[in-house]
């Protein structure tokens, strides 16, 4: 479950982002968008935890896709600080949202068939 | 990375050790967050958050290296410093590493892959970087020359994990002959004939 507490630290942060970012250059067109995305991806990641809805980090990996693109390709490049912001914690969010919940349990070895129904 | 003689239970063919255990793996994670250390102040520099970046040999050279034209014109390529999307590519390495269980290898393929094509393409930029630096600058940059031999030693103590996974895989698709039972194993389910390649029946 690693990832996904990760993850919520990482949306935190994107909320918090118009705060740390004040006074910056173009600061106004990547605001809502850190806000929304932060926002997302902490109901995601928090949902994911309950088996029932696991597959909720697919949105937070979406999320993470369109961080790095719309920070890559809302502004000419090297965009505004707010642009490349996005493009580092849409990255950074890839490298967790890839993962599964349960990845480092101890995974069943492929030797083992799965026990019959009875 | 290789180790004793003695064939332990786990061993991932064709090595006699498992390259997915944490005694195999921990080293490659702390070496890996050493260079996103560096790479990070780097970045940093580039982003003009900190003034200067250590260099006990090459004084000025380093911060020249990394304002350099060739540095700008990556930033424009990337959209952010090249020295930053090293830091995120270290910083994968690290968490690749530290995720999966001690049978990885065979248990989640897709995860050995990933971690391998993070690590190994990497060691193959940083070296390039570093001969662009000679070639094209004419300066060098201490941290640059650092965090290239980290990823090459990264690269050398990765790739047998990435191997095993590799021949793991291709015992399974010589045994099935099915592209949808390697599909199975690669993304970590089961599968009858792929357990028996495992066990080498």
């Amino acid at each position: 479950m690693w990832p996904r507490v990760v993850e919520v630290m990482i949306g935190a942060w994107l909320v918090i982002t118009p705060l740390v970012f004040r006074g910056t250059e173009d600061l106004d067109r990547y605001a809502v968008n850190a806000v929304v995305s932060g926002a997302i991806v902490i109901t995601a990641s928090l949902m994911a935890f309950w088996r029932r809805t696991a597959w909720m980090r697919f949105v937070t990996l979406a999320v993470s896709c369109w961080l790095a693109g719309h920070g890559y390709l809302s502004a000419v490049r090297p965009g505004p600080p707010a642009a490349q912001h996005e493009i580092m914690v849409g990255l950074l969010l890839l490298l967790f949202a890839i993962l599964p919940n349960d990845i480092n349990g101890v995974n069943r070895p492929p030797s083992t068939a799965p026990a019959p129904r009875s | 990375m290789a180790e004793g003689t003695k064939k332990p239970a786990d061993a991932a063919p064709p090595w006699d050790y498992n390259p997915s255990s944490w005694s195999q793996r921990l080293p490659i994670c702390v070496l890996a967050m050493v260079a996103f250390v560096i790479s990070a102040w780097m970045g940093l520099y580039q982003w003009r958050l900190v003034d200067a970046v250590w260099d006990p040999f090459f004084g000025d050279q380093t911060m020249r290296v990394l304002d350099s034209d060739v540095s700008h014109r990556m930033q424009r390529w990337f959209g952010v410093p090249d020295a930053s999307l090293g830091a995120i590519a270290y910083l994968g390495d690290a968490v690749f590493g530290l995720a999966g269980s001690t049978s990885r290898w065979r248990a989640r393929p897709w995860l050995v892959v990933l971690f391998g094509i993070d690590v190994i393409p990497l060691g193959g930029v940083s070296a390039v970087l570093v001969i662009v630096q000679a070639t094209v600058l004419g300066e060098w940059c201490f941290l640059c020359l650092v965090t290239a031999v980290i990823s090459l030693v990264l690269v050398y103590w990765a790739y047998d994990e990435v191997w095993s996974s590799i021949v793991y895989l291709r015992r399974v698709w010589q045994r099935t002959g099915s592209a949808g039972a390697v599909w199975t194993v690669f993304r970590g389910g089961y599968h009858a004939e792929a357990a028996a390649a495992a066990e080498g029946r």
